[in-house]
C-alpha cells in the first residue's frame, strides 16, 4: 500500500495528531480543565433545571469514509496473512462485514447464499420428513446426515442435537409443531420455519443450498458472514466477495422503496486480524503477485 | 464500529511493516517451520515470542514463503526452527493457483511447489527471540527493510500521539482525583450536619 497517511482524526479534534490541519489543532486544549469554578455549583445548577431529552436517533450512525484508510483486496489479504501467520488454517476464516445505511427499526436483511467457493464443508444437516418417503431418499442423496420424523424428535427431546441445520418437509410441518420442539431448537436457531425457507417442498434444493452455503443476517446495521478459508487465493476471494455483495444488493433491491437501504462500507477481516475497509479495487500497484498470497 | 477508532487500531499495520523482523529473505527459501511447546516453561518462551512478534513482519515482507507453526503438548520436547531451501522456481510453473491446503501439519509439503532440497535447523530452546531472529536472518541472508521517509514520519506521529495521550491521561487522572477528594469532603460535611 502507499504509505501516505490520510488524516483520520477528524472526529476527535483534540486528539488530532500533528499531521492534521492547523485549524483542527487549535481546538486541542492543553489540559481539559473544565471545573475551574468548583463542582458543587455546577452540580446544583444541573439538578434545578429539567434535563433536556436527547432526540433519539432513528438511523444507525455512519461515519464518513472520506478520510478513512481503505485497501485493495490484495493489500488487505497481505496484511491479514501476516496477522494470521502460524494459526491453524482450518479454524481461521476470512470474514466480511457489510455496513448498511439503514433505519434502526424495520425489516432486517436475512438470507442465505451459496458462495462460488465454499467456506465450511463439514455441515451436518437434518431433514424432517417421513423416513420412507421419496423426499427422504432425495434428502439423503443431497447429503443430509439425519433423516426422519419421530426418531429425530425423540433424539432432540433427549438432548441429542447432532446437526447444525434443520430442514422440514411441508407435509411434516404439523407433526413438527405438535412435537413442540420450538423450546429446544428455537434458541439455537434450528427451528424450521417457512420464513427462513427451512419448511419447504423442495428438500433437495434446500439441502444443497446448505451444503457449502452460508447464512447471513443483518444485526445492528451490519451483515457479517464468513467468506473464505485462509488458503484461498485472491481470485477465489474476489469471486466470493463479489457473489456475496451482489447477493446483498439483490436483497436490498427487493425491499420496498420506503425502506431505503444501501451499502455503506465493506470490511474484510479474519479471525485474528483487524478489519480492513475495502476500496473495491482488486490490487494496487504495490501488491505482491497474487499466487504468493495463497501461501500459508 | 467507529471508523476513527478502527483506523487507530490499524496503526498496528505500521508496526507490521517496520520494526525488528521486517526483512526480505533471499528467494530460495520455501518454507519456515516452527516447532515448540504450547506453554513457555523450560525454554519455549523465545520461540513463542518470535512467532508472535516477528513472524507477522517476516510474513508481510515475504508473502511467498510458507510459514507454519506447530505447537506440541510435549513441554520437554525441542524448540526448533527449520528453514527449507529450494531452487528458485520458474515463474511459468507457478501460474496456476495452488489448491487451498488446510493443514499446518509439518509432514505435508504445500502442493505445486518444488520439494525442498536442503534444510537448516536452529535450536530455539532457552534463547531470546532477538537472538533467534538474528540467527535466522544470518542463515537466510535477510535484508532488513528500510523504512521510507513517509513511514518514518508516520512513526513520529504515532510516537507523538502516544506521548500526548500519556500526558492527557495523567491530567485526567489528577482531575478525577481532585473531584473525588472534593466529593469526599462534601459528603463528610453533609454527613456531619445530619449527624448533628
Amino acid at each position: 500500500m502507499t504509505s501516505k497517511a490520510p488524516v483520520i482524526y477528524l472526529h476527535f479534534p483534540n486528539r488530532c495528531s500533528s499531521f492534521g490541519s492547523p485549524v483542527l489543532r487549535c481546538f486541542a486544549p492543553s489540559i481539559p480543565y473544565r471545573y475551574a469554578s468548583g463542582l458543587s455549583r455546577n452540580d446544583s445548577r444541573a439538578r434545578d433545571q429539567p434535563k433536556k431529552k436527547k432526540k433519539q436517533r432513528t438511523e444507525f450512525k455512519n461515519q464518513s469514509l472520506r478520510d478513512a484508510l481503505q485497501f485493495s483486496l490484495c493489500d488487505a489479504m497481505r496484511y491479514i496473512r501476516a496477522f494470521e501467520v502460524g494459526r491453524n488454517p482450518t479454524s481461521s476464516k476470512y470474514d466480511l462485514a457489510i455496513r448498511l445505511r439503514t433505519a434502526k427499526n424495520g425489516p432486517a436483511v436475512r438470507n442465505r447464499l451459496r458462495l462460488p467457493h465454499a467456506v465450511d464443508t463439514s455441515l451436518r444437516i437434518c431433514v424432517i420428513c417421513p423416513p420412507d418417503s421419496p423426499a427422504a431418499a432425495q434428502a439423503r442423496n443431497a447429503g443430509a446426515t439425519l433423516v426422519g420424523e419421530e426418531t429425530v424428535f425423540d433424539a432432540v427431546k433427549a438432548g441429542r442435537i447432532e446437526f447444525d441445520r434443520c430442514i422440514c418437509h411441508v407435509d411434516s410441518a404439523q407433526k413438527l409443531n405438535k412435537a413442540a420442539l420450538g423450546r429446544i431448537l428455537g434458541p439455537k436457531g434450528l427451528m424450521p420455519s417457512s420464513k427462513t425457507g427451512t419448511i419447504t417442498k423442495d428438500v433437495t434444493g434446500a439441502v444443497k443450498g446448505f451444503v457449502g452455503g452460508s447464512e447471513y443476517r443483518e444485526k445492528l446495521g451490519v451483515i457479517r458472514c464468513a467468506v473464505g478459508q485462509l488458503g484461498f487465493t485472491p481470485e477465489e476471494m474476489q469471486r466470493n466477495v463479489r457473489a456475496f455483495v451482489g447477493e446483498i444488493k439483490k436483497d436490498l433491491a427487493l425491499l420496498s422503496d420506503r425502506i431505503g437501504k444501501d451499502i455503506h462500507e465493506v470490511v474484510l477481516s479474519s479471525t485474528n486480524a483487524p478489519g480492513f475497509s475495502l476500496n473495491g479495487d482488486f490490487r494496487s500497484p504495490t501488491s505482491p503477485p497474487t499466487r504468493d498470497l495463497a501461501v500459508l | 464500529m467507529n471508523v476513527a477508532k478502527r483506523t487507530k487500531k490499524l496503526k498496528a499495520l505500521l508496526d507490521i511493516r517496520i520494526g525488528p523482523g521486517a526483512a526480505v529473505l533471499s528467494n530460495d527459501i520455501k518454507r519456515i517451520h516452527l516447532d515448540f511447546a504450547r506453554k513457555l516453561n523450560d525454554g519455549h518462551f523465545g520461540a513463542r515470542k518470535l512467532w508472535r512478534k516477528y513472524l507477522p513482519r517476516l510474513k508481510y515482507h515475504n508473502p511467498a514463503i510458507s510459514m507454519t507453526v506447530n505447537r506440541t503438548l510435549d513441554q520437554d520436547g525441542p524448540a526448533t526452527l527449520t528453514v527449507f531451501f529450494a531452487p528458485t522456481p520458474k515463474s511459468s510453473s507457478a501460474t496456476a493457483s495452488p489448491a487451498p491446503s488446510s493443514s499446518t501439519d509439518p509432514s505435508t509439503v504445500p502442493s505445486g511447489h518444488t520439494p525442498a532440497n536442503r534444510m537448516e535447523t536452529i535450536d530455539m530452546k532457552h534463547k531470546h527471540e532477538s537472538e533467534i531472529l538474528s540467527r535466522l536472518l544470518e542463515l537466510t541472508k535477510g535484508m532488513p527493510y528500510e523504512a521510507s521517509p513517509d513511514e518514518m514520519a508516520e512513526m513520529t506521529d504515532v510516537d507523538d500521539e502516544k506521548r500526548r495521550s500519556e500526558r492527557d491521561r495523567g491530567a485526567q487522572a489528577r482531575l478525577n482525583e481532585l473531584k473525588k477528594q472534593e466529593k469526599a469532603l462534601l459528603d463528610l460535611a453533609r454527613g456531619g450536619v445530619e449527624a448533628a
